[in-house]
C-alpha cells in the first residue's frame, strides 16, 4: 500500500491525534512512514493541517493534486485543502448537513473523479458524549463507506493503543458506532 | 533486551533529541523557539522514561545555553545546544571564539532553519554561519539521517576537538518518520578541565596560532568528507544521462518523491551532499564534470553554489532556476524540474494547476483565520487598556504571543528579542534630541525580559531615557510551548530551580516607579499607565514599569480559579464592530444577517473584560440569580 492522506482542520479538533493514528497504523503494517505537522500556532486559533505519507515516500510533504484522502475537521478548512486531493480521491468532511456542501465546487470535483462524503461527525461525538472525539467519528466512518484501504481491525487496534486510559472504552464505542454508521 | 532496537513514527524534532541522547551526550541546553522547542522536552521526557543521568536547561538566552554547553564539552564531557536560526544570532560570539578554542568532548549545536519563513523574523541559513564560524555543518534530509549524522557529528568533534553544528530545516523537524531507535550509549566522562590558559584564556598573538591550527582541521575535516559515502553519495548512476542535481536537506527527499512520482529517474543522476561546509568540493567537481548541465537545489541559500568556482555548466540561484527566497516546497520543485527538464529537452511535465477549483474556493470568500490572541488572554486586555490610555503613543514590542497585539493597533516594531526596550529607549533619545518628547509605551513578555530585557533596560536607565514599560507577564513561555521562565522557578525537567521575581530584577535595573496590576482590571490599568504617563513627564521622572500579571489561560487552565463573569450583548448593540475590529476576541463575531455583535459560547471563558470595551455600554454581565 502506498497512500498520502491530509488532515485538516482548526487548533483543538484533534488533528496531531488522528496524524499519529495513521502513522502508528502505518507502522503497525510494516510500512514506512513519513509526515509533516503544523506546530505553534494551533494553540492560537489558526488553521491545522498534517500530512501523512505511507508506504515508501522520503519527503514529508505531500505535493497538491496528489493526496489519496482528505479528511477535514471543518467544513472551511475542507475547501481550502481540496487542491491536494488528486483524481479519483476521496474526501471526508465534517459538516452539519451534506447538501450544504458548495455545489459549483461539487460539481467541479465530480468530473475529477473526486468523491466527497459529508458526515455530521461533531454532531455524532456529541450524541455519544464526547464532543471532542469528531476525529474519530470522521475516520470510522470512511471505514464503514469502504472507500478507504484500510481495516476496520488494523485502525481498531491501533485506537486502542493510543487512546488515553480514561478515553479508552468510550473511543472504541464511538469508533464502531462510526463505522456502522459509514457501512449504511 | 539490553540491545534492543525498535521503530517509532517520531517527529523530527524527538527524533534529534534521541540521536543526542543515543550519542551518549552528558549535558544538554537551549532556548525554545519554532521550530527547535521540541527537542529539550523530548530530551527530558527520554531522560526520564530510560532513567539517564543527563543534565538538561533550559537557558535564559541562546548565548547562555551556548557558553553552558561549551563548558561541559571544555571539561570533557559530550554537549549539545538546540536554537532557531535567529537564536544561533545571539549565541553567534560564542560561536565564532569557540570555533579557535575548540572542545575536548564533543559538542553538538543544532540550528533549526525556517525557510518559509512560517515562524522567524528571517529565513537565514544557518549553514553561512557554519562557514562563517568555520566549523563543520551536517545538512540532514530525514530525521532518521539525522539520528545518524548525530553520532557522526560527535566523533568528528571529538577527533579534532572542534563544535560541530546540525542544521535541520523546518520540514525535517516538524517531520514525522518511522525510525529505528537503539539503546544510548554509555560514556564515561567525570568533569576534567585542563588548564591551558594558550588556549581558554588565548590573547590575539595565540588566537592567530589557534586560527592556524582551525584551518588545518578544516583541511583533515574536508578529507574525510571527500571520502565519506554516508552522508555524500550519488543516486542513480544512469550512463550516457547528461544531466545532474547536486541537492541537500529535505529538498532532496522531495525530489525523490517527485522523480518516482513522475517516473524520471532514469533522466537524471543525483549527487545528494550531507556535510555542505567543507564541501566535498573534488566530488561535487567530479560530478559537474561527468554532466553537461548540473542543477543545484538548497535550502535556504547559495551555501553550496557558492562554493563552486566554475559555474559555467551550474545552473541555481545565480541563473535565475531557484528562487532566491520562500520555501522550496514539492510544488515550487516541481515546478524548478519542469523548466530544467523542458530546457534540455528531456520531458514536458504538466505544470497546470486547477485554477477552476481555485477559483471556485476564492468566490467562497472563506474566513482567513490569522492567528490571534487566545479568547480571554490577559494580554489582549493589557494591549486594549494601552491604546486606550495613549492612543497617540509609538509602541514598540517584541517577539511572543503577544506580538498579535498588532491586530489590535497596539505594536508598531516587532525587530528582534529585547528590542521592545532597546527601540523605545532609541526613540526617545531620537525625539528628545528634537526637544519633542513623545509618548511611547513598549510592551515585553516575562521569558523576553528575562532573555534580553535586562541589558537593554539597564542601557536605557543609566542614559536618562524616559518611556513606559509594560511588562506582560503571564508566567511562562507560550507562544513556543509552555516552557517555564526564571520568574515560576522550575527547570527543564520539572525539578525546582531558585525563582527569580520580576520585581527585585526591574528594581535592580535602577527603576524608581514600578506598579503590578493584573490587566483583567482594565479601567485601574488605564488609570495606572496615564499616572505612569505623568511620572514620565516630571521633571524628576524618567521610565515607569507596569508588570501586568496575569497567568497564561491555555497553561494554566485547569489550576487557575478565575471570577467567572458571564457576559451577554443587549439590544442596545447598534453594530459598530468596535468590539469585533478593536478587541478582536475569538469568542466575539458578527452576525451580519441581525447587524449586531454576538457571543461564541464555546469559545468564551467568562473573563468579562469585554464589558469595559462597548461604548453603548451594550455587553454585561449576564444576572447571576437569573442565570
Amino acid at each position: 500500500m502506498k497512500i498520502q492522506i491530509i488532515l485538516a482542520g482548526v487548533g483543538g479538533q484533534g488533528i496531531l491525534f488522528s496524524s499519529r493514528l495513521f502513522s502508528d497504523l502505518g507502522l503497525k503494517l510494516g510500512l514506512e512512514v513519513t509526515g509533516a505537522e503544523t506546530h505553534g500556532m494551533s494553540q492560537r486559533g489558526g488553521s491545522v493541517v498534517a500530512h501523512i505519507k505511507i508506504g515508501g515516500y522520503q519527503s514529508p510533504i505531500i505535493r497538491g493534486g496528489t493526496a489519496d484522502i482528505l479528511y477535514s475537521l471543518d467544513e472551511n478548512e475542507a475547501y481550502k485543502n481540496l487542491h491536494f486531493v488528486k483524481q479519483g480521491g476521496h474526501c471526508f468532511v465534517n459538516m452539519v448537513d451534506g447538501d450544504r456542501f458548495n455545489k459549483n465546487i461539487l460539481d467541479h470535483l465530480k468530473k475529477k473523479n473526486i468523491s466527497v462524503h459529508a458526515f455530521d461527525a461533531s454532531g455524532m461525538a456529541m450524541e455519544m458524549g464526547s464532543v471532542r472525539a469528531a476525529n474519530i467519528c470522521l475516520i470510522g466512518y470512511s471505514v464503514g463507506t469502504g472507500s478507504v484501504p484500510f481495516t476496520y481491525e488494523d485502525l481498531k487496534d491501533v485506537l486502542k493503543s493510543i487512546s488515553r486510559k480514561s478515553d479508552l472504552e468510550q473511543n472504541l464505542q464511538i469508533f464502531d458506532t462510526s463505522v456502522a454508521r459509514g457501512k449504511q | 533486551m539490553s540491545d534492543k532496537e525498535y521503530r517509532r513514527v517520531l517527529l523530527g524534532n524527538v527524533a534529534i533529541a534521541r540521536g543526542i541522547l543515543e550519542a551518549g551526550c552528558h549535558v544538554i541546553t537551549s532556548y525554545p523557539g519554532t521550530p527547535s522547542s521540541e527537542i529539550m522536552p523530548a530530551a527530558v521526557a527520554f531522560k526520564k522514561e530510560m532513567g539517564l543521568d543527563v543534565y538538561t536547561e533550559w537557558s535564559v538566552n541562546e548565548k547562555v545555553a551556548y557558553d553552558n554547553a561549551l563548558a561541559a564539552s571544555i571539561a570533557g564531557k559530550r554537549s549539545a545546544v538546540a536554537m532557531k536560526q535567529v537564536g544561533l544570532n545571539v549565541a553567534a560570539d560564542s560561536l565564532m571564539s569557540s570555533a579557535y578554542q575548540g572542545v575536548v568532548g564533543g559538542m553538538l549545536i543544532v540550528s533549526c532553519d525556517d525557510p518559509g519563513p512560517h515562524s522567524s523574523q528571517t529565513e537565514q541559513d544557518s549553514r553561512f554561519f557554519a562557514m562563517f564560524a568555520k566549523v563543520p555543518v551536517y545538512d540532514p534530509s530525514s530525521p532518521q539521517e539525522a539520528m545518524a549524522m548525530i553520532k557522526d557529528a560527535y566523533d568528528l568533534s571529538e577527533a579534532f576537538q572542534i563544535p560541530v553544528i546540525l542544521r535541520p530545516t523546518i520540514r525535517l523537524s516538524h517531520g514525522k518518520q518511522s525510525v529505528k531507535l537503539s539503546t544510548p550509549e554509555e560514556i564515561e566522562r567525570p568533569a576534567h578541565f585542563e588548564k591551558d590558559p594558550g588556549r581558554w584564556a588565548a590573547t590575539p598573538r595565540f588566537r592567530l596560532q589557534l586560527h592556524t591550527k582551525l584551518n588545518e582541521s578544516l583541511r583533515q575535516i574536508q578529507e574525510r568528507f571527500e571520502n565519506d559515502k554516508r552522508w555524500n553519495y550519488e543516486v542513480g548512476k544512469n550512463t550516457g544521462i547528461n544531466l545532474g542535481i547536486i541537492t541537500c536537506s529535505t529538498s532532496f527527499t522531495v525530489l525523490m518523491d517527485l522523480l518516482d512520482e513522475l517516473d524520471l529517474k532514469d533522466k537524471v543522476n543525483i549527487l545528494k551532499i550531507g556535510t555542505p561546509y567543507p564541501l566535498p568540493l573534488a566530488r561535487a567537481v567530479d560530478f559537474i564534470d561527468r554532466h553537461e548541465k548540473v542543477l543545484i537545489i538548497e535550502e535556504t541559500d547559495v551555501v553550496i553554489e557558492s562554493q563552486i568556482i566554475d559555474k559555467s555548466k551550474v545552473l541555481g540561484r545565480f541563473s535565475g532556476h531557484i528562487p532566491l527566497q520562500g520555501e522550496l516546497t514539492p510544488n515550487v520543485i516541481h515546478g524548478i524540474l519542469a523548466k530544467f527538464f523542458r530546457e534540455n529537452g528531456v520531458a514536458d511535465l504538466d505544470t497546470s494547476a486547477d485554477d477552476e477549483l481555485a477559483k471556485l474556493v476564492q468566490e467562497l470568500e472563506l474566513p482567513v483565520r490569522r492567528p490571534t490572541l487566545c479568547a480571554g488572554c490577559p494580554e489582549r486586555a493589557a494591549f486594549w487598556a494601552i491604546r486606550r490610555a495613549l492612543p497617540k503613543a509609538i509602541y514598540t514590542s517584541d517577539i511572543g504571543c503577544y506580538t498579535l497585539g498588532l491586530n489590535l493597533g497596539a505594536v508598531d516594531t516587532v525587530i528582534d528579542m529585547g528590542a521592545g526596550i532597546t527601540l523605545a529607549s532609541g526613540f526617545y533619545q531620537a525625539y528628545h534630541q528634537d526637544k519633542n518628547d513623545i509618548p511611547i509605551v513598549a510592551t515585553m513578555g516575562d521569558s523576553t525580559f528575562f532573555h534580553s530585557g535586562t541589558s537593554s533596560l539597564i542601557n536605557a536607565v543609566y542614559n536618562n531615557a524616559r518611556f513606559i514599560l509594560v511588562i506582560l507577564d503571564n508566567e511562562i513561555t507560550a507562544m513556543t510551548g509552555m516552557q517555564p521562565t526564571p520568574g515560576i522557578g522550575v527547570t527543564a525537567d520539572g525539578t525546582e530551580g531558585r525563582k527569580i521575581p520580576l520585581e527585585d530584577l526591574i528594581t535592580g535595573c535602577g527603576i524608581r516607579w514600578l506598579r503590578t496590576i493584573d490587566p483583567y482590571n482594565v479601567k485601574e490599568l488605564i488609570g495606572l499607565l496615564k499616572e505612569a504617563h505623568a511620572y514620565v513627564k516630571s521633571e524628576e521622572g524618567g521610565i515607569a514599569v507596569i508588570i501586568a500579571r496575569h497567568p497564561c489561560l491555555i497553561k494554566y487552565q485547569e489550576e487557575l480559579q478565575i471570577d467567572r463573569i458571564k457576559v451577554e450583548i443587549t439590544e442596545d448593540c447598534n453594530g459598530c464592530r468596535y468590539c469585533i475590529d478593536y478587541f478582536e476576541c475569538p469568542a466575539l463575531s458578527f452576525d451580519e444577517a441581525n447587524n449586531r455583535a454576538e457571543i461564541d459560547r464555546k469559545l468564551c471563558v467568562d473573563c468579562g473584560v469585554c464589558i469595559n470595551v462597548c461604548a453603548q455600554g451594550a455587553i454585561v454581565e449576564v444576572d447571576r440569580e437569573n442565570d
